[in-house]
């Protein structure tokens, strides 16, 4: 067999498996969308079947006349933009304060802020809660935000991006040509940050989005409600809505999907990029 | 008038001081060469010019303004870093205008005078690329325009051209030096080759371990070096050192095997020395006269002969301007130029001046 036909073949083997794999990560997908379709009787059949047999848009009509779905991933959709927005420029600022500013009093706020990463959320969770219930901020974006301004990843990731892509050399040519320190920050730091600031945008908007403990204990009133809290919902005390349920997830995942093909090259890239020399 | 004047200079990184007292003067236009093994201190000379670092004490002065205390943007300067520094992210043309963007100047007149720069420099037609669409070269060129554009007082070079491949080097070391000849700039210029700076400086400062050894025309550092570390280091091949001893009223120096050699200008010398003998300086002499020496390898280029060959027990490095066809083994007589020869105390280095 020529070295030719060898590695077809084997690219052959790798496209099957691809295949397989694709399929296991899809399947709970598809079905998730084929129940949204389903009557609540074909819903419960055995054996269920993967197609429904009647589709019917009544879920979705249910969804959107009972609960308030659109405000939900309204109230997601703010909260993990604004999280996003705030985990970027902090962690863009301080990141590169702590790679080329290396006095040890930033050194030592800097390993305060990695030792912040060990420790869990839900351990600080409860004290914190009342801190933004002392501050009147439960059921409101602000209360849902305090948890997510600052992600201690996001300034490490930047830092080890400044340190082996931005060579000090640029910033003093800068300095001796006129360029003032904040200046050089938005004019060549961040530029030149672009990816790995894309990749952390990705990270740090579906965090959000997809946080759950913190929403569910600040938010108590439905209309404040986060999707993932609003979807919780539908398993009641009592009964698991499944057909709703399915719908509902389904109606969220269009945004996540929209979202994520369209900054997929920006992932791709900031991935890239951190592991990158120019 | 844009002399630079510097005046013991000490600068200290923690409790470690690494220049120690270091003080010249440049004058105005000159391009002067600051060359001495790696890790001496001279980028940290060039940084303390341009205010990257702070002086810990001592004063510089460019013009006739004392600028310690002046922040590098300031301070009129422009330098161009051994990696270059372009911004990756802005073309060729916004890289030299940078400058210029910063001092509010107009668009037009930045673009008037970032064209003329390219074009005197032969990249006239990169000014839309980005540095990583450019050769070794012109990446150079780009940095050197970028300098260039702003029209500093002094330009500052820290190694510019250690990136480069041997034979561009020599082309980018003609092109530096037609340039400052054109645009008559002082120009301060850092490297670890010799040789670089003895082909392109007016003054060549040399130094060691955060010292200034000497200061000169290259020629008189050639001809007439302080002692036996400048006499080392400048020059290609490297000066040959042997041990010899003289006695008062005697002619002739002895070489440690017994061999005598005769320099009538050290007869009133007694004691023992250190001998320099620049390869350049010896003579291959086909009767049995002169030093003998072993040979010990033989390199031919054609137009010269690089011999290396030991001599009273040390390896000597001989360049004969002759084609000179010999053996690994052979033992051959060499005559030398008493006038080149140069004798250093052992004990401090300094050179015997007769
Ligand atoms: N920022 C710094 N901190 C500590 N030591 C430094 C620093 N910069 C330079 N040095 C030390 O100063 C000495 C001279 O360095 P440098 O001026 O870069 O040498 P050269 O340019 O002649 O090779 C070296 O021993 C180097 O380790
Ligand atoms: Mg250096």
């Amino acid at each position: 067999m020529s070295a030719k036909a060898r590695t077809r073949r084997s690219n052959f083997l790798i496209d099957v498996a691809l295949f397989f794999i694709c399929v296991a990560l899809l399947l709970p997908l598809i079905m998730l969308i084929a129940n949204a379709f389903k009557t609540p009787a074909e819903m419960l059949q055995w054996p269920p079947t993967l197609l429904p047999r009647n589709p019917t848009l009544d879920n979705f009509v249910t969804v959107f006349t009972e609960t308030p779905l659109l405000r939900w991933m309204f109230n997601s959709f703010a909260f993990a933009s604004l999280s996003m927005i705030a985990i970027v420029a902090t962690s863009a600022l301080a990141g590169y304060i702590v790679a080329k500013f290396p006095f040890r009093s930033i050194n030592v706020i800097f390993i305060l802020f990695l030792t912040t990463a060990i420790i869990p959320f839900e351990v600080y969770m409860i004290p914190l809660y009342f801190q933004v219930k002392a501050l009147g901020f439960l059921n409101s974006i602000t209360g849902l935000l305090i948890g997510y301004l600052v992600m201690s990843f996001g300034i490490f990731l930047i830092r080890q991006n400044v340190i082996a892509s931005i060579p000090d050399e640029l910033l003093e040519a800068a300095r001796i040509d006129g360029a003032g320190e904040f200046w050089i920050f938005t004019h060549i730091v961040l530029p030149l940050l672009r990816g790995p600031l894309a990749a952390l945008a990705v990270l740090a908007f579906f965090q959000a989005w997809t946080a759950f403990a913190w929403p569910i204990i600040t938010l108590t009133r439905k209309t404040a409600f986060t999707i993932e809290v609003g979807l919780a919902n539908f398993q009641s005390a009592y009964t698991v809505e499944l057909s709703l349920l399915s719908a509902a997830s389904a109606a969220v995942m269009v945004p996540s999907v929209l979202a994520f093909v369209l900054l997929r090259r920006n992932f791709v890239e900031g991935i890239a990029a951190s592991g990158m020399k120019e | 008038m844009t002399q630079v004047e510097i005046k013991d200079l000490r600068k200290s990184f923690g409790a470690v001081e690494t220049l120690h007292g270091v003080s010249f003067e440049i004058p105005d236009g000159a391009f002067v060469a600051l060359v001495g093994p790696s890790g001496c201190g001279k980028s940290t000379i060039l940084r303390l010019i341009a205010g990257l670092e702070e002086i810990t004490s001592g004063e510089v002065r460019i013009g006739d303004k004392v600028i310690n205390d002046v922040e590098s943007k300031n301070r009129d300067i422009a330098m161009v870093f051994q990696n270059y520094a372009l911004y990756p992210h802005m073309t060729v043309a916004q890289n030299m205008g940078f400058s210029l963007r910063l001092l509010k100047t107009p668009k037009k007149e930045i673009a008037r005078s970032v064209k003329d720069t390219a074009t005197m420099l032969g990249i006239g037609e990169l000014l839309d690329r980005y540095p990583k669409q450019l050769s070794g070269g012109q990446r150079q060129r780009v940095a050197m325009g970028r300098a260039i554009v702003r029209q500093p007082q002094v330009f500052l070079f820290d190694e510019p051209l250690s990136n480069l491949d041997a034979k561009l080097r020599v082309q980018m070391r003609a092109e530096l030096k037609a340039m400052h000849q054109r645009l008559r700039t002082t120009t301060i210029y850092v490297t670890h080759d010799q040789i670089e700076a003895m082909t392109m400086a007016d003054i060549v400062v040399v130094m060691r371990d955060g010292h200034v050894e000497q200061v000169g025309r290259p020629l008189d550092l050639y001809d007439h070096p302080v002692n036996r570390f400048v006499a080392g280091f400048i020059g290609s091949p490297a000066m040959n050192f042997l041990p010899v001893s003289t006695t008062r009223g005697d002619a002739e120096i002895t070489l440690s095997d017994g061999q005598r050699l005769s320099l009538p200008q050290f007869r009133d010398l007694d004691g023992d020395f250190e001998l320099g003998l620049r390869p350049e300086h010896l003579r291959h002499t086909p009767d049995d006269a002169g030093l003998r020496a072993t040979i010990e390898s033989n390199e031919q280029t054609g137009s010269e002969t690089l011999l290396q060959a030991n001599l009273a027990g040390v390896t000597i490095t001989a360049l004969l301007r002759e084609r000179f066809d010999c053996h690994v083994g052979e033992t051959h007589g060499f005559t030398v130029d008493p006038a080149g020869a140069q004798l250093f105390d052992c004990a401090t280095g300094a050179r015997i001046v007769p």
